[in-house]
């Protein structure tokens, strides 16, 4: 990828694959109570030996218990943890939960990565956009009406051929480009190490996926 | 909330802001902050420095932190010397 200085904020597909690794790793060992991102190969092989990066990241299970908090934990259904009562029906009925899945794939076209995800609730009834944007942090709301990377669309998830929500990734090479040159000098390994890390503290904002501090904690430098 | 507030809390911490991009400089380039505050505070200052609504904000280990995040546990992960670097940018609007 050349020194930083030069660097486009893009990622060749086996970088691509190298940093999937970095992301998974670290965020196993801060996060070791939490569903983990687990690189799922893909099912396809066409012609030849598959391409290291033919595959994607996946994050599965994240609960969103309260629709409207920018707030995310691993959890259970309504009603599993505790017997309820009349005084906790009402609580549980105000905490539905919504399940998330997270796939970070690898756009060939834009050298970059891609987030899709879907949302369904408990009862494994699918969500609708409306219904997701209902869970997003307010600011998402707003982002998406000023960056035009921001936007939610629906697409075919390429390795599942079903409909999922995707984030455009135009745009990303230029702000992943902008977070680095802000930042201390950092030769190419480093980048790569980083990259999804840095890239997930943006996309995560707008869908509502917090990063911890501690992926990129100036102690991992 | 806590009764008491612990040292930690009312910690100050200087914010320097860089602007990245073709963001402009600001005159006032530091402020102190109390550690207690959300970013979201230091967000909401440098919009109404450039009189901008939508500002690409981040800290110098190319990480850009959810405006919930306290700014003691930003200085305490991102920075140093009693000195938290915050980088901004304008042009977020690509694509």
């Amino acid at each position: 990828m050349g020194s930083s200085c030069s660097w486009d904020g893009t990622l060749s597909s086996d970088e691509f694959h190298v940093a999937t690794i970095a992301l998974s790793e670290r965020w196993r060992e801060i996060n070791p109570t939490s569903p983990p991102w687990t690189w799922i190969p893909s099912p396809r092989l066409p012609w030849g030996a598959p391409k290291k990066a033919d595959g994607y990241l996946s994050l599965e299970s994240v609960y969103h218990l309260n629709p409207k908090e920018e707030h995310y934990s691993e959890g259970s259904c309504i009603g599993e943890e505790e017997p309820l009562d009349d005084a906790t029906l009402v609580q549980s009925y105000n905490q539905e939960s919504h399940v998330y899945d997270f796939h970070i794939l690898y756009s060939a076209s834009y050298r970059v990565p891609v987030l899709y995800f879907r949302g369904y609730r408990c009862d494994g009834q699918p969500m609708v956009l409306e219904d997701i944007e209902n869970d997003l942090p307010s600011i998402s709301s707003k982002q998406m009406k000023e960056f035009k990377w921001a936007f939610i669309t629906q697409e075919e998830h390429p390795y599942l051929n079903q409909p999922w929500f995707t984030l455009h990734p135009c745009g990303t090479s230029d702000w992943m480009k902008l977070l680095f040159d802000g930042g201390t000098p950092l030769n190419g390994d480093a980048v790569i190490q980083k990259y999804l890390s840095s890239w997930l503290s943006v996309v995560g904002q707008v869908i509502g996926l917090r990063t911890p501090l501690e992926m990129l904690s100036k102690s991992v430098q | 909330m806590a009764a008491a507030e612990s040292p930690t809390s009312v910690r100050k911490v200087v914010v320097h802001l860089r602007a990245t991009g073709d963001a402009p400089i600001l005159k006032q380039a530091k402020f102190k902050i109390a550690g207690s505050e959300k970013f979201a505070k230091v967000i909401d200052f440098l919009r109404r420095q450039l009189h901008r609504d939508t500002l690409f904000v981040y800290v110098n280990s190319a990480f850009s932190p959810n405006p919930d995040e306290l700014v003691n546990d930003l200085y305490n992960n991102f920075g140093f010397d009693g000195k938290l670097v915050v980088n901004y940018a304008c042009s977020m609007a690509w694509g």
